[in-house]
C-alpha cells in the first residue's frame, strides 16, 4: 500500500517552463522515503503539491488512498510537514508557537511537552524563537510538524543548515519516529551521502523527471551492475579466452582486459584458472562505482536530454 | 466549520501576544488622552474652560475624537492591519498554515475578527484613558474641580459605534490589500495613499463615497463643523465593509500559491 502515491503529476508556473513533467510518486506506507535531485529539479515543488500549498493542474495526488483535493482537511490531519526554511513566530516563545498548532490541530495539550522533550527543546523557557540558532528553529520545526502525531511526515531538506552532529541527530530522530511510531517519512535532500543511511526507499528527480525509484538495495544492485574489474597479465590475450568462460562481456585493450563486476566467489575461481594456466598475474582490480557516482550519471543523463 | 473558526481565533490571540500591533493598541489608545493631560496641566485654563462649558463630558469627547477621527485612527488602522497580516509574512508561515487542518474560510475570518477585536479594545482603552485624562489634573491641581457630572452612556455607547461602523470600509480595504502583499511597504504606501487622499478630499461633495474618510466624516457630523446629512454613512459604511471583505475573501481563497 502506497501512503503517497501521485500519478503523471505535471506543473508549470509560467507557460515556458514546465517545472515538472509527469512525476509517479510512489511512496510505501511505512517507509522512509530519500526524495533526491540537485537544486531546481522540483522537489519543494512536489512537495508543496502534495500539501496543497499550491494548486494542482495536471495528473492526480492519492494521499493514504485519497484523493488530495476531495479530503484536504482530513488527510491534512493525519500530516505533518515542513517545507524548506522553518516556518515559526520570531515573537513567541517554542512553547507559545507549539500552543497555536496544538489549538489548530485540536490535540491534547501534553502533546507539547511531549514534542519539545523529543526534539530536545524542553528548556528554552522563556526565549524567544527569533533569538534561537538555526539548528533549534529546525528542531522546533520538526516539533510542531510531530505535535499532533501524524501518520506522515513530509520534511524538505530539514538538515539544512545543521552541523554534523545536528545531521546525526535529526536521522537518529527520525529513524525512532519511523520504527516506533510507525511514520511514514518523506525527506528531499541534494546529497545521497546524507541519507543514504536513513533511508529504505529512494526517488531520484531531475529536471522535473524521476530517473529513478525504487528501494535503496535496487539502487545499490544497480551500483553492483556498473562497476568494473581490470585485469592485467603478461598475457591478455590467452587470459581473456579464460575470462570468457565466466562472463560474456569482455573488453581487451592494450594494458588490460576489463569486465563487469564478478562476485567474490568467480573472482576466486578465474584466479585458479589463471594460475592453472600459468599466466603471471599483475593487476586485478574492482572499480566499485561510488553510490554517489550512479546518482550523479542519472541526473547528468537528464540534463543532456 | 464554526469550531474551526474559533480554533483559529484563539490560535491568533495567542500569535498576537507581544506583537507590535498589540502594542500599537495601546499606544493608540492612550496617545491622544496623554496630550490632553499634559495640557490640562499645564494650562489649566482649558480645563476650566470644558467646566464652564455646562457640556463636560460631550465636549471633551470631541476634543478627543478629533485628532483620532481625522488622522491618527486610520493611520493606525492601516499600520495595525499590515502588521497583523505581516506576521505570516515576516515568518514565512502561510505555507505552515496553510497545512493546518483548517478551512480557509476560517482562516480568513479569524484574522478579521481579531482585528475588530482589537478595534474595540482600542475604543474602551481609549474612553477610559480619556476618563482619566481629566482626573488626574483635578487631583493635582487644587484648582481644577473633580468631573463629577453624570455620564451619559448610551451617548457614549452611541459615538463609539459610529466611529466603530466607520472605521469597517477602512480596515476590510486594508486587510484585502495586505493579504496580497508580502512586502509590507506595498499595502502600507497603499494605506497611506488612501489615508491622505480622504483627509485631501474632506471638503470634496463626493467624499461620502470615499471609505478612508468616514471617521472624519462623523466627527464632522458629530460637532456639527461639516453637515453631510444628507446621505447615510452609517449604511455607506456597512455597505462598502460588506463588499470589501467578500472581495478580500475571493482574492484570498483563489491565490494560486499558499505558500
Ligand atoms: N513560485 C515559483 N514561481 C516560478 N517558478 C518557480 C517557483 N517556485 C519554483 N519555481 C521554479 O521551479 C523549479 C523547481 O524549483 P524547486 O524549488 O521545486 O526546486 P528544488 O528541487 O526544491 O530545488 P532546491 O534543491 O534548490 O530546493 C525551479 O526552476 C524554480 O525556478
Ligand atoms: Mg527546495
Amino acid at each position: 500500500m502506497y501512503c503517497v502515491h501521485t500519478t503523471a503529476l505535471s506543473h508549470r508556473f509560467s507557460a515556458s517552463q514546465q517545472v515538472l513533467k509527469e512525476i509517479e510518486l510512489a511512496v510505501p506506507t511505512g517507509s522512509i522515503y530519500g526524495f533526491l535531485g540537485p537544486n531546481g529539479a522540483g522537489k519543494t515543488t512536489t512537495l508543496r503539491l502534495l500539501l496543497g500549498l499550491i494548486k494542482k493542474q495536471q495528473g492526480e495526488i492519492l494521499l493514504f488512498d485519497q484523493p488530495l483535493h476531495l479530503h484536504r482537511l482530513q488527510l491534512l490531519r493525519q500530516t505533518g510537514s515542513m517545507i524548506e526554511v522553518p516556518s515559526l513566530y520570531g515573537h513567541l516563545t517554542a512553547k507559545e508557537n507549539l500552543l497555536i498548532w496544538q489549538k489548530l490541530y485540536q490535540c491534547p495539550k501534553p502533546h507539547i511537552a511531549e514534542a519539545l522533550q523529543i526534539v530536545g527543546l524542553a528548556d528554552t523557557g522563556n526565549k524567544r524563537v527569533r533569538q534561537f540558532s538555526l539548528g533549534m528553529k529546525q528542531r522546533l520545526s520538526i516539533a510542531t510538524a510531530i505535535l499532533h502525531q501524524p501518520a506522515l511526515l513530509i520534511l524538505d531538506e530539514p538538515t539544512n543548515g545543521l552541523d554534523p552532529y545536528g545531521i546525526i541527530e535529526m536521522r537518529d530522530l527520525l529513524k525512532t519516529l519511523n520504527t516506533q511510531h510507525g511514520i511514514t517519512i518523506v525527506i528531499s535532500s541534494h546529497l545521497l551521502a546524507e541519507i543514504e543511511k536513513l533511508v529504505t526507499h529512494t526517488g531520484i528527480i531531475s529536471a522535473g523527471r524521476i530517473v529513478f525509484q525504487g528501494t535503496l538495495n535496487e539502487l545499490v544492485s544497480r551500483q553492483q551492475s556498473e562497476s568494473q574489474m581490470i585485469l592485467q597479465t603478461a598475457n591478455n590475450t590467452e587470459a581473456a579466452q579464460i575470462v570468457k568462460t565466466f562472463v560474456s562481456d569482455v573488453v581487451i585493450n592494450a594494458q588490460h582486459i576489463s569486465m563487469p563486476l564478478l562476485s567474490k566467489e568467480k573472482i576466486a575461481a578465474l584466479h585458479r584458472a589463471l594460475v592453472q594456466h600459468k599466466i603471471d598475474v599483475y593487476e586485478m582490480n574492482a572499480i566499485k562505482k561510488e553510490l554517489e557516482t550512479i546518482f550523479m550519471e542519472l541526473i547528468n543523463q537528464t540534463k543532456h536530454d | 466549520m464554526t469550531n474551526s473558526f474559533t480554533n483559529c481565533l484563539s490560535a491568533e490571540w495567542i500569535k498576537k501576544r507581544r506583537s507590535f500591533s498589540s502594542w500599537l493598541v495601546v499606544v493608540g489608545a492612550c496617545f491622544i488622552p496623554l496630550i490632553l493631560t499634559i495640557m490640562f496641566l499645564v494650562y489649566p485654563k482649558q480645563i476650566l474652560d470644558l467646566h464652564h462649558s455646562g457640556q463636560f463630558w460631550r465636549i471633551l469627547q470631541l476634543r478627543s475624537w478629533e485628532t483620532m477621527s481625522i488622522i491618527l485612527l486610520p493611520m493606525g488602522i492601516v499600520l495595525a492591519v499590515s502588521l497583523i497580516t505581516q506576521i505570516e509574512f515576516k515568518n514565512n508561515m502561510w505555507k505552515q498554515l496553510h497545512t493546518a487542518p483548517v478551512p480557509f474560510s476560517s482562516i480568513y475570518f479569524s484574522k478579521l475578527v481579531l482585528i475588530l477585536l482589537m478595534l474595540a479594545q482600542l475604543f474602551v482603552l481609549f474612553n477610559i484613558a480619556t476618563y482619566v485624562s481629566v482626573w488626574i489634573p483635578a487631583l493635582l491641581n487644587r484648582d481644577v474641580p473633580f468631573p463629577l457630572y453624570a455620564i451619559n452612556g448610551t451617548d457614549v455607547l452611541k459615538e463609539n459605534g459610529a466611529y466603530f461602523i466607520a472605521s469597517l470600509p477602512l480596515i476590510s480595504l486594508q486587510f484585502a490589500i495586505s493579504l496580497q502583499f508580502k512586502n509590507f511597504l506595498v499595502p502600507i504606501g497603499a494605506g497611506l495613499v488612501l489615508v491622505v487622499g480622504g483627509i485631501i478630499a474632506h471638503s470634496w461633495k463626493y467624499v461620502y463615497m470615499l471609505p478612508p474618510a468616514y471617521t472624519a466624516l462623523h466627527f464632522g457630523e458629530a460637532s456639527g463643523s461639516t453637515k453631510h446629512t444628507d446621505h447615510n454613512l452609517t449604511l455607506w459604511a456597512l455597505g462598502y465593509f460588506v463588499v470589501f471583505v467578500i472581495i478580500g475573501y475571493l482574492l484570498y481563497v483563489n491565490r494560486k500559491e499558499k505558500g
